[in-house]
């Protein structure tokens, strides 16, 4: 058997004896042959399959001696004399590659891999330089394409408003992005963690529940509300889409999480309710508002209907004189319901009043001086538990108003059987000042009564100058300054009005 | 036949009564001032075997004892009676009529004043047997 070894042999002679081989080298295998006089560098040669590769046609080739130059970018000539002058100084040196431009016929650019020999004198100087080039425009297309894409997916991995998470089956994290990282304020420690621990305890259940879904209904995005701590700072509510990824076992091996901040559109949510809230309370006072004027205003309408009726009839002088002074019973009645009600429309319709801050005590002093001869005659101890420097903010004329109606109250339904008594004591409550008006006078039967107690027109004691206005009006000028006011009652045992104050100096209602 | 009429306005109450006698509606009226004053009357009548009302013209707002109040304390007194009662009242407010229609003596809902129509509406709805 022949060794290959005489085919070795044979194509070294082949070389040598004509130019088939080289030819066939330098004219199909490679993109381009560049001979270039290192010592005239001005001086090169280039093959006419150059040509071709940068396009031209077989027939035109460039005659210019230097055309090869004026194809080759101009840094990349300049780099690549920098190169040789360096190569060509290391005298081990004899073969390197350099990557170089060229211009194209169209005028596009084409890269070539120039694979250099640098050929050396007996000196070692090197005075040739041949480079062998092959085309690799495709590859550093191909190359340039794959990064583009890389950096856009990572452009959008990395998206300033988008959380992107991944979690095994049994919810510990296997990926989180920056925006993650960055808001949340954690680093590469937590994959591999729960990612239930990141969010707050009320809303686990919730998650837990999503993802039991992404388990029974892979591939579909199921979503949901969590909220979690912003860098341990305010929580924030985020709406994420969880889907459960199946292996090729249609297991369910991981859930994919991505999430946005919705923060702002549930606090806005809330706020929207929150107003919703208030004009339904508003909406209703309103239409029990009405109930009431149309009440009031038909029952003397109807009176006056019934009277002009008769008064128009047949009926005798003294009948007449008599529907005549019941009609004037009833105008002046009419008259009366409708400055009762002015006042109401007043404090429902001002809106927003400014309270002023105003000394407690010193406005009950006022007050009980006003009522002092009462007071005495009928021997009521007073006593006033109020610190003196205890400010409300309130609107001063309902204060005044609130103070006289209270203790007038307690004067009229005093105790008449036993030594009578009126108590005022302030406490504090989470976001009111409260001052009870305590006394041991008849009481009311709250069993009975506890819901018409504010209420327009109710009296509870036979008492011909009650007219059931006044809790029904301090009620309404409590609630305007955002306060409530509330009874403890009990029949012969005495009462306690308590009136709470809201420490909000603000009157807006919206705020 | 006797009608009781409970109503705090004076002069709707003079003019109710005044209508009913003329129209010769029932044979006596006796007039209290609160839902209190009738029931206490109410009670003494069918205690002490005295006369009790056939119709009672019950007005809502009243102060001490108001309609309702009074409504709820008839039931609680076990009359054999079937005493009738008319709500009488300026209200429009839809709950208070609904709200009638729960207790089985209401028979009527009358927004003020009582007139002739009034009157035989009432009549009319005495003569239909009470289910």
């Amino acid at each position: 058997m022949r060794t290959p070894d005489y085919l070795q042999a044979e194509l070294l002679d082949l070389a040598v004896a004509d130019a088939t081989l080289f030819n066939f080298l330098h004219g199909t295998v490679l993109d381009g042959l560049w001979y270039w006089d290192l010592q005239a560098p001005e001086n090169g040669w280039v093959n006419s399959k150059l040509w071709l590769t940068l396009g031209h046609d077989a027939q035109h080739l460039p005659p210019e001696p230097n055309a090869w130059q004026a194809a080759l970018l101009p840094a990349d000539f300049a780099t690549m004399q920098q190169v040789v002058a360096a190569k060509a100084a290391d005298a081990a040196c004899h073969t390197f590659s350099q990557v170089l431009r060229f211009h194209r016929l169209d005028g596009s650019e084409v890269w070539m891999d120039c694979r250099a020999l640098l050929l050396r004198n007996e000196a070692g100087t090197a005075t040739r330089l041949v480079g062998a080039l092959l085309n690799i425009t495709r590859e550093v297309e191909k190359e340039a394409y794959a990064v583009e894409i890389a950096n856009h997916y990572s452009t959008i991995l990395s998206n300033q408003s988008v959380y992107i998470i991944k979690t095994d089956a049994a919810g510990n994290y296997t990926y989180v992005n920056d925006l993650f990282y960055e808001r949340f304020g954690y680093d590469a420690q937590i994959i591999g963690t729960s990612s239930l621990n990141s969010i707050i305890e009320e809303d686990r259940p919730k998650c837990l529940d999503v993802v039991a879904q992404c388990f029974v209904e892979p591939e579909v995005p199921h979503q949901v509300i969590l909220r979690k701590p912003y860098n341990n700072g305010p929580v924030k509510s985020n709406h994420w889409e969880f889907k459960g990824l199946v292996d090729e076992q249609g297991q369910v091996t991981e859930i994919l999480c991505v999430g946005y901040d919705v923060t702002l559109l549930t606090e806005n949510l809330q706020k929207s309710q929150h107003l919703l809230e208030v004009t339904k309370q508003q909406n209703l006072r309103l239409q029990n508002f009405a109930y009431i004027i149309s009440h009031n205003i038909r029952s003397h309408s109807a009176n006056l209907t019934s009277l002009a009726k008769l008064l128009d009839g047949n009926g005798n002088a003294d009948q007449k004189a008599i529907f005549l002074q019941m009609l004037n019973t009833s105008t002046a009645k009419l008259a009366e319901t409708i400055a009762n009600l002015n006042d109401i429309v007043t404090i429902n319709t001002q809106g927003a009043i400014a309270k002023e801050p105003r000394l407690l005590k010193e406005e009950i002093i006022k007050t009980l001086d006003a009522l002092n001869v009462q007071i005495r005659q009928h021997q009521i101890r007073v006593e006033v538990d109020v610190p003196a420097d205890l400010l409300v903010p309130v609107v001063p004329a309902y204060l005044d108003s609130i103070l006289l109606n209270l203790l007038s109250n307690a004067v009229k339904y005093r105790a008449t059987e036993r030594p009578a008594f009126i108590r005022l004591y302030t406490y504090q409550e989470p976001g009111f000042i409260v001052l009870a008006v305590q006394d041991n006078g008849l009481g009311i039967d709250l069993n009975r009564n506890r819901n018409k107690v504010f209420g327009m027109y109710k009296t509870f004691h036979n008492n011909d100058d009650a007219r059931g206005m006044g809790l029904f009006i301090s009620k309404n000028q409590v609630e305007a300054m955002q306060g409530r006011i509330e009874i403890e009652s009990q029949t012969d045992v005495g009462s306690t009005f308590k009136v709470f104050f809201s420490t909000n100096v603000d009157v807006d209602l919206y705020s | 036949m006797l009608t009781y009429i409970v109503e705090d306005d004076p002069v709707a109450a003079y003019l109710a009564e005044l209508m009913i006698r003329k129209e010769q509606f029932c044979s006596e009226v006796q007039s209290y001032v609160n839902g209190q004053r009738a029931f206490d009357s109410l009670k003494e009548a069918n205690e002490t075997g005295g006369a009790l009302p056939d119709v009672i013209l019950l007005d809502l707002n009243m102060p001490l004892m108001d309609g309702w109040d009074f409504l709820d304390a008839f039931d609680s007194l076990a009359i054999a009676k079937d005493v009738c009662v008319f709500v009488v009242t300026s209200s429009i407010r839809p709950d208070d009529i609904e709200k009638t229609t729960h207790y089985k003596h209401v028979r009527g809902f009358f927004s003020k004043p009582i007139d002739e129509k009034a009157l035989k509406r009432m009549q009319h709805l005495l003569e239909v047997p009470n289910n």
